[in-house]
């Protein structure tokens, strides 16, 4: 086994937390179970590594069984990268989409491969019909670099992929080339859209959000939530407040919906506007030309702050035109003044 | 020289009229605006008067009307027995209705299409089928506007759906509800030949299946014989026409490529023309008769 591969084996491995370490050796499925069963778990961590890569060099394992362990990690650890996401199109009057996996692999691996001598790509399929692609990226002169790679999560039969953010972003057009071509699209376009979350950009392009529906088993118990107020006050107090909640729950409710929201970090929206101002002589309100500024909002879960800011208080705002796309409720009006 | 003495019993009182003319004047304004203001208050107020009134005498009817409601409750459970039956029945023919809708609303599952109504517009909930067989669910969920849209769906994602409603949602519902139908139903009858074949002839299959998320594009090699001398045949199936649940084209191969005899071409050819007519599962049902069969008599 090469100097190289063991050492890039190694490092990925010490990468992995002690609790996950037998769930991804198993996922792997290179070693096997009887070779698993002999190594002592329960050792120091560099003991546990050492024996394992002595084993991984009686199997002589491969840059492309090392390649695939790290792509494994990475899809235990999906959360630790940024994933920018890929629009691609068809031209008009195109045929019948008939997707061939092992086509495409080939296809996209020869693009890249013909444009750069050194690059080591890898693939790995999952049940969602989405097939997990690693490029490590050299140059004429260079080996590839293994621990830099780039990833990309290709959703077959759509026109949408996900890719990680990285550094190197020279080789971007050629990735985006390759993936075009073997996809058999005309076109990739970055769409507005990141996250650390796949699922959550997922939910939103594949429109997978709320996927609640009416049917005539279900039931919506809107009115049995309590609405926590204040017995003590007077009976028609209570009444106009939950005249007013009930209203404000209803409207989150249609804008929000029932469901979880995907998990966004932040939305940043570029706004140009005139100030009023009832001052005379207000510096900022006497301008020919409107204001120009970008307005970022950020929280650890931004759409479920949103969601719980109508029933705490007072607020009005627009939905996200890239979550809510062709299907947006446009503005809702959410506060009570 | 005649000066403005303003001392001048005349100047004085002509300055001092004309003052005095125009305090006067101002007062009467005032004192006007006032009893205007006075005046619309007191309309207002009863107005409003009014209002309170004829409030409380509908606060007072609905009293009464819920007075004389309980009165007839309570007179009823006075009259015990026969009522009571009588209103035992009554609550047992309502929950036999009531069942019986609800047995409705579900045998409308199987037409395919049904809906309900919602605060928006309508829930449209198709089922697929295929042979008799009911399959997996998609909705959509529209909203009755001008333009008439779609809230949100559970179609998945490869399904054309935004062409389809590109061309038919605004000017033809059913149209659009029925070119939905033929694509769902279509996929979920491909996709449930390719499950079958994996899950109830692995035995005959020599290698995985392959498949695209669509079900159109499939290829797979397999065995007449499980365990036998024969070559194993390499197929690939194409279905283009994505609201169909047969392929538009097969292919069939034998994998050791050398010249085969002439049974084996006849055979190869018939398989090409079986996956073409039949679907799937019931080709590979076949096989597995014939092989039984054979394995019987020899």
């Amino acid at each position: 086994m090469d100097e190289t591969v063991a050492e890039f084996i190694k490092r990925t491995i010490l990468k992995i937390p002690m609790n996950e370490l037998t769930t991804i050796l198993k996922a792997w499925d290179f070693l096997s179970e009887n070779q698993l069963q002999t190594v002592n778990f329960r050792q120091r961590k560099e003991s546990v590594v050492q024996h394992l890569i002595r084993l991984c060099e009686e199997k002589r394992a491969s840059l492309n069984d090392a390649a695939l362990l790290d792509i494994i990690y990475t899809q235990f650890h999906q959360h630790q990268k940024v994933w920018d996401v890929f629009q691609m199109s068809k031209g008009p009057g195109e045929d019948v989409d008939l997707f061939d996996m092992k086509q495409f692999k080939n296809s996209f691996k020869k693009i890249l491969q013909r444009a750069l001598k050194n690059v080591t790509v890898s693939f790995r399929e999952t049940e969602e019909n989405a097939v997990w692609i690693r490029i490590a990226w050299g140059t004429q002169y260079t080996k590839p670099n293994q621990y830099k790679p780039t990833y990309v999560v290709y959703y077959s039969q759509t026109p949408y992929a996900f890719k990680s953010s990285s550094t190197l972003r020279r080789n971007t057009p050629l990735l985006g080339q390759a993936l075009t071509i073997a996809s058999k699209h005309h076109q990739i376009v970055k769409m507005d859209l990141r996250s650390r979350y796949l699922d959550s950009l997922k939910a939103i392009v594949f429109k997978q959000y709320n996927q609640t529906f009416e049917t005539h088993n279900s039931t919506t118990p809107l009115q049995e939530r309590s609405l926590g107020l204040d017995i003590n006050m007077d009976s028609r107090i209570i009444h106009e407040n939950i005249v007013e909640k009930e209203r404000v729950q209803r409207i989150t409710q249609e804008t929000f919906g029932d469901y979880s929201q995907p998990q966004l970090e932040f939305a940043q929206y570029k706004l140009e506007t005139k100030f009023k101002s009832d001052l005379n002589g207000s510096i900022l309100a006497e301008r020919e030309e409107p204001l120009r500024c970008l307005i970022k909002f950020s929280s650890p879960h931004l759409l479920e702050a949103l969601k719980s800011l109508a029933p705490a208080g007072e607020c009005r705002i627009q939905k996200p035109l890239c979550y809510s796309a062709s299907y947006s409720q446009g503005t809702q009006d959410l506060s009570s003044c | 020289m005649e000066q403005a003495n303003p001392l001048c019993p005349e100047g004085e009182s002509k300055g001092g009229v004309l003052a005095h003319l125009e305090r006067l004047e101002t007062q009467v304004s005032r004192s006007r605006k006032q009893s205007e203001e006075l005046q619309s208050a007191q309309a207002q107020e009863g107005a409003l008067g009014t209002k309170i009134h004829k409030l409380r005498h509908l606060r007072d009817e609905l009293r009464a009307a819920v007075w004389h409601r309980r009165g007839n409750v309570k007179a009823c459970i006075a009259n015990v027995e026969p009522n009571r039956t009588v209103e035992v029945n009554e609550q047992e023919a309502l929950e036999e209705k009531l069942e019986n809708v609800k047995a409705v609303l579900q045998a409308y599952h199987f037409t395919g299409l049904s809906g309900k109504l919602t605060s928006r517009g309508v829930c449209v909930c198709i089922n697929t089928a295929f042979e008799g067989n009911l399959l997996d669910s998609y909705f959509v969920d529209l909203v009755i506007q001008k333009p008439l849209r779609i809230h949100h769906h559970s179609v998945p994602v490869f399904i054309p759906l935004e062409e389809i409603a590109a061309k038919y949602l605004q000017t033809n519902i059913q149209h659009f509800l029925f070119s939905l139908c033929e694509y769902l139903n279509a996929y979920s009858g491909r996709k449930y030949q390719a499950d079958r074949l994996q899950s109830d002839f692995a035995a005959l299959l020599t290698g995985p299946l392959q498949r695209n998320p669509l079900c159109n594009l499939l290829s797979f090699t397999y065995k007449l014989d499980p365990g036998g001398q024969s070559f194993p045949f390499c197929a690939r199936l194409v279905y283009k026409d994505l609201t169909a649940t047969l392929p538009t084209d097969v292919t069939v191969t034998c994998q050791g490529g050398e010249a085969l005899s002439t049974s084996w071409e006849e055979q190869r050819a018939s398989h090409e023309t079986l996956f073409c007519t039949k679907p799937l599962h019931q080709v590979f049902a076949s096989f597995a008769r014939r092989e039984k069969l054979m394995s019987l008599v020899s």
